[in-house]
């Protein structure tokens, strides 16, 4: 198959998508919402939103190693959907996540979600942002700094939702060590094991992506994985169909 | 029905720069001609070339702002007298001696000798802590609690002495089905998890793409 081939396909994949999406999220809107499994990480992180209000101890969220506008912008945007539905119970119940990244342009966007959840309260907004640490740029760095701020701040809880390599196990190990409630949740297969050793909840691969519908229960994000799954099946079939063609 | 004009802008302008890009990246792939129009090619190209370099000067700015961020949260903690209050103290004179050292420009003598002789060994030496903390949290999982952590340490141990030069006195067989594990389950694991990540990350990019989630807006 020529090269101009696969890119058709490419391009037909993608319109499907679209339309999938497009498809299942006016389902949504229309009232057809399916019943989602339930992902224990998800439960996890509403009980622990639940238990630093109870206690006044702030939760520590971290978007990862990863960034806005290159490969791993998926990952930063599922931990700041993350974020999104933690700010919403900042904003009720007035403690604000402790919310920390690597990527200055992340932070720009953690900010804008904390003011947009505070956009009534002007103070509770100055005060949330005093949470947002941009630490360092390296993934080391950046690790020491949430190490230090897991021991100082003394957190009630760390979830950490986004991008990482293998500083995750530094941060993470500090977390269990001082056992702390720990979700954590990364596309990266190579980091999964240090955080199923280090993490009191795991969110695999792709769930990470599916935060905004668990947590927020946005209906574009509930037909996107209606999609997904959708997608899944067909991308299965062809696989299969691959399989009976080249054995025949 | 108020219509915010902002947010229908940034909208417009966020869909309308994000299928540039994505064009671009298509044509980048496609030989020949667009559509038979001469010069639709370099068009894209150009555009998307451009959006990509406005991103990187954003990206520049952003950087100062995190700057500020470091300096206002350390600042902070120091006039509030706060716990750890000393170390922020270290790490504020710290930021302020690399600012200076590096006014000489990144390739001077100063510059390198801080990177070569500082910074460097200490990313080294915090790295090496990995080794300590894999052994301290393999001791961890190991502990067998229900069926997916006996499966989990049953994996481990064989995958561990088949990897090991030992392994093999142990048991001949042992380096093949360590094989095995690596290269039929867990290579199958591993294709899966990634189809469901490409799967995840296209849908959110797409619903970007299609206005459905408008970060930029709100």
């Amino acid at each position: 198959m020529s090269s101009q081939m696969y890119l058709i396909i490419a391009v037909i994949f993608l319109i499907e998508f679209i339309l999938f999406i497009y498809y299942f999220t006016q389902r949504v809107y229309n009232g057809h919402i399916p019943k989602l499994r339930q992902i224990k990480g998800f439960e996890q992180i509403k009980g622990v939103t639940g238990q630093s209000i109870e206690t006044g101890r702030p939760l520590h969220l971290s978007l990862g190693v990863g960034g806005l506008g290159n490969e791993t912008t998926a990952d930063t945007l599922a931990g700041i959907s993350v974020l999104d539905y933690l700010a919403e119970k900042a904003a009720i119940t007035g403690v604000s996540p402790t919310v920390s990244m690597t990527d200055p342009m992340a932070m720009l966007y953690a900010q804008n979600v904390l003011r947009t959840a505070h956009a009534n309260d002007y103070d509770l907004a100055e005060a949330a942002y005093r949470h947002i640490r941009w630490i360092a740029p390296q993934p080391t760095a950046y690790a020491a700094g949430v190490m230090n701020l897991l021991a100082i701040d003394d957190a009630q809880a760390n979830v950490m939702v986004g991008n990482f390599g293998d500083e995750y196990l530094l941060m993470g190990e500090v977390a269990a060590r001082r056992k702390v409630t720990h979700v954590g949740g990364t596309s990266n297969p190579n980091t999964l094991p240090f955080i199923y050793v280090s993490a009191d909840e795991t969110l695999l691969g792709e769930e990470i992506y599916a935060a905004g519908a668990y947590l927020r229960e946005r209906p574009s994000h509930i037909g996107s994985l209606v999609a997904q799954d959708s997608m899944r099946w067909i991308i299965v079939l062809v696989i299969f169909a691959g399989i009976l063609f080249s054995s025949l | 029905m108020i219509i915010r004009v902002g947010r229908v802008v940034a909208t417009v302008v966020a869909i309308v720069s994000g299928l540039f890009v994505l064009t671009d990246l298509f044509v980048a792939q496609w030989s020949g001609e667009l559509f038979g129009i001469a010069g639709l090619r370099h068009t894209i190209e150009v555009v998307g070339l451009l959006l990509v370099s406005w991103a990187a000067i954003i990206v520049a700015f952003a950087l100062l702002l995190g700057l500020v961020n470091v300096i206002s949260v350390h600042a902070n903690r120091i006039r509030t007298k706060q716990s750890g209050a000393v170390y922020s103290g270290v790490l504020l004179i710290s930021l302020l001696l690399t600012l200076l050292i590096g006014m000489d420009g990144p390739m001077s003598t100063n510059t390198q000798f801080l990177f070569n002789y500082i910074l460097y060994p200490l990313e080294s030496t915090f790295s090496a802590l990995l080794a300590l903390f894999i052994a301290t949290a393999a001791f961890r999982a190991f502990r067998i609690r229900d069926m997916e952590s006996s499966f989990f340490v049953l994996f481990a141990i064989i995958v561990l002495l088949g990897q090991l030069p030992i392994g093999i006195y142990l048991w001949d067989e042992l380096p093949v089905i360590k094989d095995w594990i690596m290269t039929v389950p867990t290579m199958a694991g591993v294709r899966g998890i990634l189809l469901g990540v490409a799967l995840g990350t296209i849908a959110t990019g797409i619903r970007i793409l299609i206005g459905t989630d408008r970060p930029y807006a709100d």
